[in-house]
């Protein structure tokens, strides 16, 4: 595993720390990893993206090559291309104690994929026959929420005037 | 162990991982192999490809829950072998990425996500599997050479009279040409004595509030619980 080489013993991020790798000169041995904890999840496009092309969230740390590699080493998919973007974080929100809270910042990873294969984002969430508790949960909820409407509209005998005005 | 497919010698804990083991299996040999009737096949609009491992089981789409087991004891681990862990290392990955998915998606789609805490017994787990390794590499290292950590360092003082270990860092060039390095200081002049002897006694009056404050407790409870006092050893 990752003790067979002495100096690949250090890369592994000890409780959050960076990790530390060991250092490239050239003709040095090229750095392998045992076991990358590098996470990369799928995203649904905001814009509409070409039928090869899926997008990613990646770590900070994933290169291009990187990428390539994960995908087509663990995933068994066949790549094509890979374009990489840093998105920036808003730093502009405040919370209670008038802090600026920032926003993570996250690298965006369009990968398009070879061998003429396409992709569309699934629908994670379709719609499932609710059982009968959920339903008349459900029917409750829509019930309370009209009635606050109505409320907030005001009584339609008055012609939807609000109850402030008036007697 | 027979009947599993060739390569696959983990003892499955959690039932989804079970499946999806033998589900990436059985995509690589698809076109040699003929699958077997129990295993249920993803027909879904996805081209056939690695990306359908990013996304859940379809049945579990749209569920409010999904079952999970525990999460992997250090205990347990201990006793399986580096190929095992390293396998298993790569499986808690893939479902990692799949739960992180589910998570950015459910946020867009403004719907709860169907058990987060899976998230959490999954990264326990890595978390689990990187101390059982370090364990072994320290002592497979302590045999071989005789030194515990991967890479040598010192106790060193910085120039506000603190002691730390500072690891040694791989440069391209020597000590005594690197500029950033040189204007580090790891000693201490004398007026720091002082602010030395003031940290301490700060250390010390924090150590002896929290020790009083433990006394004080435990006669608390002494008073309170008398038939739970820890009886003496001596006869």
């Amino acid at each position: 595993m990752a003790a067979a080489l002495p100096g690949l013993a250090a890369a592994m991020a000890a409780g959050g720390r960076r990790a530390v790798y060991p250092l490239f000169q050239l003709g040095g041995p090229q750095l392998r990893i045992f076991r990358p904890n590098f996470f990369m999840l799928a995203v649904r496009p905001g814009v509409p993206q070409p039928e090869d092309t899926v997008q990613f969230r990646v770590s900070m740390e994933m290169t291009k090559v990187d990428i390539k590699n994960y995908l087509e080493k663990i995933y068994n998919v066949p790549v094509a291309a890979v374009r990489t973007r840093i998105q920036y974080g808003a730093n502009n929100k405040k919370n209670h104690k008038n802090q600026r809270v920032k926003k993570p910042d996250y690298k965006v990873a369009y990968v398009q994929l070879g061998k003429g294969q396409t992709f569309q984002f699934p629908n994670l969430f379709p719609e499932k026959e609710q059982d009968e508790e959920a339903r008349s949960f459900d029917d409750f909820r829509k019930k309370y929420l009209e009635k606050e409407q109505q409320i907030q509209k005001g009584d339609p005998r008055r012609g939807g005037v609000p109850d402030w005005f008036g007697l | 162990m027979n009947s599993s497919p060739p390569g696959v010698h983990i003892i499955r804990k959690d039932a989804q991982i079970t499946s999806e083991l033998t589900r990436n299996l059985f995509h690589k040999n698809l076109a040699k192999v003929e699958p077997p009737h129990q295993l249920k096949f993803l027909h879904t609009t996805l081209s056939r490809s690695g990306l359908e491992e990013f996304f859940d089981d379809p049945k579990n789409w749209g569920e409010k829950t999904v079952k999970s087991g525990d999460a992997w004891n250090i205990k347990q681990l201990r006793g399986k072998s580096s190929e095992d862990l390293h396998k298993l290392w790569y499986v808690l990955l893939k479902e990692k990425n799949m739960l992180l998915t589910l998570e950015q998606e459910s946020k867009r789609q403004q719907r709860p996500m169907p058990s987060p805490e899976r998230l959490e017994k999954v990264q326990k787990s890595m978390k689990n599997i990187d101390l059982v390794v370090k364990e072994r590499e320290t002592a497979l290292r302590l045999l071989q050479t005789g030194h515990e950590k991967p890479v040598p360092g010192e106790w060193r003082n910085d120039f506000l009279g603190r002691t730390y270990w500072y690891t040694y860092k791989e440069w391209p060039i020597p000590w005594y040409l690197n500029k950033k390095y040189k204007k580090r200081k790891f000693f201490y002049l004398p007026h720091v004595n002082h602010f030395i002897r003031l940290r301490l006694e700060k250390h010390l009056c924090v150590r002896a509030r929290r020790q009083n404050l433990e006394k004080k407790r435990q006669k608390v409870l002494h008073m309170k619980f008398p038939h739970l006092a820890v009886k003496s050893q001596s006869q």
